[in-house]
């Protein structure tokens, strides 16, 4: 739902990585949006494209890795992946007593520049 | 060429809440990020915890619509002091909105400082704007799937506030499911039953909120 706001936040990481460096286009990025992040990539990619004209940016890739929810359970100890966005219980043993390892991400990795 | 650049997309906003957390902890305030849908109640539980407390708690409030000022308005008439933000458009508060307005409060003298944040049961629960604690409320007519379809904010809150309890005779809503919902997505969040039209239920979250400041 805050696509933009997290656009822009990616492009003002991206920008300032640009400056004072000599670089002057961005060719692509590349982001890691967990699944479980409330992030939708279209919508992401959507709404980059929109914040990226007339900047050094303007032309650039942007390239979603989705990470996928990960836990570990408290009670059977099995660690676990799963498909779906949410997980409420664990899916070895039912239990609802889990923490989540990986899903939530929203990060830079790195971007191609000229 | 490539560039490896590892950062988390909201550093900035993380930052801007830790410097926030600073302010707050040297002014001596502690402060309640309150969030739920729009119209669950969330200005009238202000009203009646600034009626409940005034006196003994100095209480100060953040108010963050996407446009109006009908709420600060509301929490105005009660003589507390209270900003109002207008995100434009964003759907929700972030916490360089709430650094930005800091100065127009005055902390010192505040042992309390709710913000309300912007009504949607999915964003405001994504940033960390500074608080101490999130609470959250559910009102009883918006249905027992609500857990299960929005589950971040039940996770992240430390309480749930379930409002429009005195509707309950009225409404087909499973009152045990959201309980349960709750618990099993936040084992340790507290659930309060309350009406804050009638004051049912009000004095056991007003009971908390000391403990939790103190």
């Amino acid at each position: 739902m805050h696509e933009v706001s997290i656009a822009e936040s990616l492009l003002d990481i991206a920008l300032r990585e640009c400056t004072g460096k000599g670089f002057t286009e961005i060719r692509s990025i590349t982001v890691r949006i967990g699944k479980a992040s409330g992030i939708m990539p279209e919508a992401l990619l959507f709404a980059f494209d929109a914040v990226k004209l007339d900047t050094a940016a303007h032309a650039a890739v942007l390239t979603i890795e989705e990470v996928p929810v990960a836990g570990h359970c408290r009670i059977c100890l099995a660690d676990f992946r799963v498909e779906e966005k949410y997980v409420f219980n664990c899916p070895h043993c039912g239990s609802g007593s889990f923490t989540v390892s990986s899903g939530r991400e929203l990060e830079m990795r790195e971007m191609e520049v000229l | 060429m490539k560039l490896k650049v590892v950062s988390k997309i909201l550093d900035a906003n993380e930052r801007m809440a830790r410097e926030n957390e600073r302010i707050f902890r040297e002014a001596g305030v502690r402060v309640i990020n309150l969030m739920s849908s729009p119209g669950a109640g969330k200005t009238s539980l202000l009203e009646r915890t600034i009626r409940d407390l005034k006196g003994s708690v100095r209480i100060g409030v953040i108010e963050g619509d996407i446009t109006g000022s009908d709420d600060a308005a509301r929490i105005d008439s009660l003589g507390v002091p209270v900003v109002q933000i207008n995100t434009g458009g964003a759907c929700h508060l972030d916490a360089n909105m709430i650094n930005d307005v800091l100065k127009e409060l005055p902390l010192g003298e505040l042992d309390l400082l709710f913000i309300e944040n912007v009504g949607n049961l999915v964003c405001p629960a994504e940033f960390k704007i500074g608080e101490d604690v999130k609470a959250m409320i559910l009102s009883l007519t918006e249905g027992h799937d609500k857990p299960l379809k929005y589950p971040l904010m039940f996770q992240e809150s430390a309480a749930l506030l379930i409002n429009k309890i005195d509707l309950r005779p009225h409404l087909d809503v499973d009152l045990d499911k959201i309980r349960r919902d709750a618990l099993s997505l936040n084992p340790s969040i507290k659930i309060f039953e309350v009406s804050c039209r009638t004051g049912q239920g009000i004095d056991r979250w007003i009971a908390w909120l000391r403990t939790s400041i103190s």
